[in-house]
């Protein structure tokens, strides 16, 4: 209706700009509406684990200012040693939305911080739509930007990571990441160094706020290098390259948890060494303007030569020094897969560092992965400065959202932005020739008929109709699909848990909560927990309690000696806990209810976290195995299993409970065995609370007796 | 030996009136309900003055401690005058009728009287309580015939004071009657007893009414509750919890609150989000809300949480042009036979209400008014705040609030709204059409 009031009132100009609008506003709107899931179904609340520390922090931030927060030492987490938050985060998450929250506040809008934090994502990723829509036209054209933008408005990909509750550093990052790259493509265009001091900036906005800004830092050179390869360097990419470096590396040592690694890390030599290429570029062009040819020559070929040792002597001068840092451990497991898994214990238990599978790319992706061939066949057929950038980005994302599945993020953009264009550029040629079938229709003259059909490429109007007709039944495939992975596996908060019964009702499972509420109600202000540092960020946050580690997992001793105590038996786990001040211990155990990421099934990693540090030698691994080899809980289990702490912990007064029609005392819902070990008493701790579906036991750790008792 | 002023006041007093008229307690009738944890007591005093002229004045102790409700009544339920006088500690009534045969109705409430013990026990076992207080009735007068019933809800009793004559029932105790008691005779009542009721006590509750006159009041309770019974020991052990839920029948699993019936929009939440455990009964008169806290409450144990509602204005206020006048509960129902330490009521009236004149049924403790700036606010809403320590259910009454305001001010908001819309376009405009730029360049058309 609107449209055709539109198209009598305005100009034809103008009325593509309405429809501009009105196909963007509906994207933004959509993004932010599609994200509401989980707070229409449960509740406004964070989700998950790492959001909590980030709302944590942010509270901090908003109530305290920013110096308190800066110089804030947190005794609350890594008992006894503590954190230095201010100097351990990218506090870009943080600043935006405590800045949100006070200027909301000014205008009166009296809003709870939590929501800020809450709908920050959302937010964002309203705010993603619209750069993708803007980075998309510079590259294409506005037909494949609105695309785009409507296809990144609904990508699980990046639902994934960007739903109301999810509030970690990547809800922002991926809307910071495409406006640097908006701004790259600009600067590149235009040579301006307005446009490269605004790539700057956000570049610095994107160091601030996320890890992953190394991707970013080390695209953008290899786009100056692809570019000097293919012979297309001019002034403009000297000119926009120059000011991005400079003035991005200077802005992001401000942070203080980036330091000196932009000059400092390996991971960060690209872009310096591109840095210094662009420098002998421009300077060798200016000489071959200046040169007769001959004399240039042997003047470049000595150049190259010396160049390139020094290059070599210093680099691996610095690197022998130590002032060039070796590579870590995640970048190496970015480069081989299998690096983690073989080294570092602590990195290969988290399950979104796996390798992703191929039913993930199609789970998270859908059509788009068909589409993102053609687009990148599209942009190799007509080759410009912003394609080639996007081709990179595409081929290197796809690579490193193979190697771990949490990098599926950084792909998902990328994907939207190359199905754009395919089906905008597929669209435009065959939807001209729908139009020729009607036009000729009117017409009614066989020629012209033809004509047309030569014009708009030569394809009839009735397979062009099919054509238009897959791709439209495609997109609305990838409509239902997207909504559906959205609703059903991404709109979880995991903190609360739904079931259904049997009557078809839905239960709630609120345990975390609960036992995090008694925590925090009913046990002594400095009480310290002990508990697997997955549910560390969660205590801090909503029961406010001291804990031993948490999901920072930057100590590996520490934790692996709280995976000594939770893997030893009663008296040494006692010594490990009196060693450590432990108050209270935590576990988590789905066996009463069936869920199943419960502290036994995390146990093998424990053990493994455990045994991998010279204190925790007497663990081993194959100790915990039964007698075939296999983990498990009943009679069969080894007796080092049955004895351990966490098997005590967990399993305590479960031999008495019926948990399943039909099935034996003590049957583990999970493990879908009958416990081994039922008849037994705790004698370092006893039992301070255990929620009502058994989810989370807290148990007391006992003084030690009085002397002659 | 030290004689306390009071007493020795007491002494004069006394004196005082004996010259004019000599006051004798005929009969007093005391029944004590020590069934929950607050000591209820209605006593009803037959007072006469035996010189036969008409009894006028009559001074009534309050010794009873951590006194929080008294109301005083004559034979036929109408209030009498009472003051208070001697910092609190007595209350002199004057009676409207000239009679010499007077009588008095009192009610008391009072909290804490009632005191677990032992004071630890373990999950399993039975809660008991003491109760300390008086044989008789703590009189300046002399007393010819007193008779006391104490009504316990058990007949599990462990021990009480042995004053002869008294009678057991099957959940009373009756002492007396007793004759002849002196003026100012103590003698220390001690009953120790199964009491298995809620020990529940509201450490501290915030309670914000926040007043729209588009029709609306958004009602707010912040509740601090903690178990003041018998503490736990050792460890909670869910499993003989889920057994059998009589085993631990001390412990607090649920509650019932009662709102009023057109509540809407209820929640119940903490700082870790909604508490997902709780039922709502709409009933005709009230709505009933079924809360259970996150965790059963044992001895000791404490939780806090929120809960909110709204009521349409309509049932609340009155107006007459400018006039409004605000009337609802002071305090509400939070769970039977409760006690509040601290309550602190807040009450947020509309931007650019004035007048604000306050009354309420009983003495509270006035704060200064505030502003709060919130939602499309310019100058603030004005609050009127004030507390009051050691309240119960019969403090449940109406406070009226009389302010003005004028109907114009409501339409500041909307005003407030569009125009900053209106602004956003104007600006949109003027920028759209202008050309900022230094640089001179031809146009195109």
């Amino acid at each position: 209706m609107i449209l055709a009031m539109a198209r009598d009132l305005l100009t034809w100009e103008k009325q593509e700009h309405l429809v501009k609008l009105i196909i963007l506003i509906t994207a933004a709107v959509l993004s932010f509406a599609t994200r509401l899931f989980s707070v229409l179904r449960f509740e406004s609340v964070i989700h998950e684990f790492d959001p909590y520390f980030n709302y944590r922090t942010t509270r901090f931030l908003a109530e305290q200012g920013f110096y308190k927060f800066h110089n804030w030492f947190d005794d609350r987490a890594w008992y006894p040693l503590g954190r230095i938050i201010g100097g351990t985060i990218y506090p870009g998450l943080m600043v935006t939305s405590a800045a949100l929250y006070r200027i909301m506040w000014l205008l009166n809008i009296t809003i709870d911080i939590r929501n800020v934090c809450v709908f920050l994502a959302p937010f964002f990723s309203s705010l993603t739509t619209l750069v993708t829509y803007a980075l998309t036209k510079e590259i294409h054209s506005t037909g494949a930007g609105l695309v785009a933008a409507a296809l990144i408005s609904i990508v699980p990909g990046y639902i994934s990571r960007s739903v109301a509750g999810s509030y970690d550093n990547e809800g922002i990052a991926i809307f910071c990441m495409l406006f640097t790259y908006y701004l790259w493509i600009k600067a590149v265009k235009t040579g301006t160094i307005f446009w490269s001091s605004l790539s700057a900036l956000a570049y610095f906005y994107m160091v601030s706020s996320w890890g992953g800004y190394v991707f970013l830092i080390n695209l953008i050179p290899l786009h100056v290098l692809a570019l000097m390869m293919t012979g297309r360097f001019s002034h403009r990419i000297y000119v926009a390259y120059s000011t991005l470096y400079c003035v991005g590396t200077i802005l992001s040592m401000q942070i203080s948890f980036v330091g000196f690694q932009p000059i400092q890390s390996s991971e960060h030599m690209l872009a310096l060494g591109v840095f210094g290429l662009c420098q002998i570029h421009a300077f060798v062009d200016y000489l071959r303007s200046r040169m007769p040819k001959d004399h240039f020559e042997l003047l470049f070929k000595t150049l190259v030569s010396s160049v390139l040792t020094i290059v070599l002597v210093v680099g691996t001068l610095l690197t022998i020094t130590g002032k060039v840092s070796p590579w870590t451990g995640r970048f190496y497991s970015l480069l081989d897969p299998s690096y983690a898994k073989n080294h570092i214990p602590i990195i290969a238990s988290v399950s979104e560092h796996q390798p992703t599978s191929w039913s993930s790319f199609y789970f998270d992706l859908q059509i788009l992965v068909f589409l993102f061939p053609a687009g990148l066949y599209f942009c190799f057929a007509r080759l410009t400065d912003s394609n080639i950038f996007i081709i990179l980005y595409g081929v290197t994302s796809i690579y490193f959202a193979g190697v771990m599945v949490r990098l599926m993020l950084v792909l998902a953009p990328v994907m939207c932005v190359l199905s754009g264009i395919a089906i905008s550029h597929l669209l435009a040629k065959y939807i001209k020739s729908v139009d020729a079938g009607g036009a000729a229709k009117a017409t009614e003259s066989k020629r012209q008929h033809k004509k047309l059909e030569q014009q708009s490429g030569g394809v009839k109007s009735e397979v062009a109709i099919g054509f238009v007709g897959i791709i439209t039944l495609m997109l609305i495939v990838y409509t239902l699909h997207c909504t559906w992975v959205t609703s059903e596996a991404y709109s979880s908060p995991s903190i609360v848990l739904s079931a259904r019964s049997h009557d078809g009702g839905r239960i709630i499972f609120d345990d975390f909560r609960e036992a995090y509420y008694w925590l925090q109600m009913n046990t002594p202000e400095d009480a310290r927990i002990m508990s697997w540092w997955d549910y560390g960020y969660q205590i801090t946050a909503m029961a406010n309690r001291t804990i031993l580690v948490d999901n920072n997992t930057w100590n590996n001793t520490h934790i692996s000696r709280v995976g000594q105590a939770m893997a030893s038996s009663e008296e040494k786990a006692y010594e490990i806990m009196r060693e450590l001040d432990v108050d209270y211990v935590l576990v988590i155990f789905g066996g009463l209810t069936g869920y199943s990421s419960d502290d036994i099934n995390k146990f093998l990693w424990m053990v493994r976290i455990g045994g991998s540090t010279d204190r925790g030698a007497h663990i081993k691994e194959k100790d915990y195995y039964a007698a075939n080899g296999e983990f498990r809980v009943d009679k069969e289990g080894s007796p080092t299993l049955l004895n351990c702490l966490m098997y005590k912990m967990c399993y305590y007064r479960f031999g008495q409970m019926y948990t399943e029609g039909g099935k034996a005392q003590g049957y583990d819902r999970v493990r879908a065995a009958e416990i081994g070990n039922k008849d037994f008493e705790l004698d370092v701790l006893e039992e301070a609370y255990t929620t009502e579906h058994w989810l989370v036991r807290i148990y007391k750790v006992k003084d030690l007796p009085n002397r002659g008792v | 030996m030290k004689i306390s002023p009071v007493l020795l006041n007491l002494f004069f007093l006394t004196c005082f009136c004996a010259i004019k008229a000599k006051i004798v307690n005929k009969n007093v009738e005391r029944s004590l309900d020590l069934s929950s944890q607050l000591v209820k007591s209605t006593i009803k005093i037959t007072a006469e003055d035996t010189t036969g002229k008409p009894l006028k004045e009559y001074v009534l102790i309050l010794n009873e401690p951590n006194l929080s409700y008294i109301s005083v009544t004559d034979g036929s339920k109408n209030e009498i005058q009472a003051r208070k006088s001697n910092g609190g500690l007595q209350y002199v009534i004057t009676f409207g009728s000239s009679s010499a045969h007077q009588i008095i109705l009192v009610e008391t409430v009072s909290t804490k009287n009632i005191m677990p013990y032992p004071e630890e026990i373990k999950q399993h076992e039975i809660q008991f309580a003491k109760y300390v207080g008086l044989v008789h009735l703590y009189s300046n007068y002399e007393t010819y015939s007193q008779k006391t019933i104490v009504k316990l809800g058990t007949s599990n009793i462990l021990s009480h004071t042995q004053v002869k004559p008294f009678s057991t029932a099957t959940d009373k105790l009756i002492f007396g009657p007793y004759e002849n008691i002196k003026a100012l005779s103590k003698q220390e009542l001690v009953i120790h007893y199964e009491n298995q009721t809620p020990f529940m006590t509201v450490k501290n509750l915030e309670r914000t009414i926040e007043v729209s006159h588009w029709g609306n009041i958004a009602i707010q309770e912040s509740i601090q509750l903690a178990h003041s019974g018998a503490k736990l020991k050792g460890s909670f052990s869910r499993y003989d919890f889920q057994k059998d839920g009589r085993s631990s029948q001390s412990a607090i699993k649920s509650y019932r609150t009662i709102l009023p019936s057109s509540a809407s929009g209820v929640y119940y939440r903490d700082t870790n989000g909604n508490i997902s455990t709780s039922n709502m009964n709409s009933l005709n008169d009230f709505i009933d809300l079924e809360l259970r806290p996150r965790f059963p409450l044992f001895g000791g144990w404490k939780t806090q949480y929120t809960i909110g509602y709204n009521v349409p204005s309509y049932e609340y206020m009155y107006s007459n042009g400018k006039k409004y006048q605000l009337k609802m509960h002071l305090i509400d129902h939070i769970y039977d036979n409760m006690a509040i330490d601290k309550a602190a009521i807040k009450i947020v009236l509309p931007e650019g209400a004035d007048n604000i004149q306050l009354t309420t049924p009983y003495t509270i403790n006035r704060r200064q008014n505030e502003l709060v700036h919130t939602y499309l606010d310019t100058v603030g809403r004005p609050v009127i705040s004030f507390s009051k320590l050691n309240l119960v259910e019969s403090h449940i009454a109406d406070f009226t609030l009389n302010y003005t305001f004028s109907r114009v001010s409501l339409l500041q908001e909307p005003f407030l709204v569009s125009g900053f819309i209106y602004i956003i376009f104007v600006l949109t405009i003027v920028l759209l059409r202008l050309d900022f730029s230094i640089a001179l360049h031809s146009h195109k058309d």
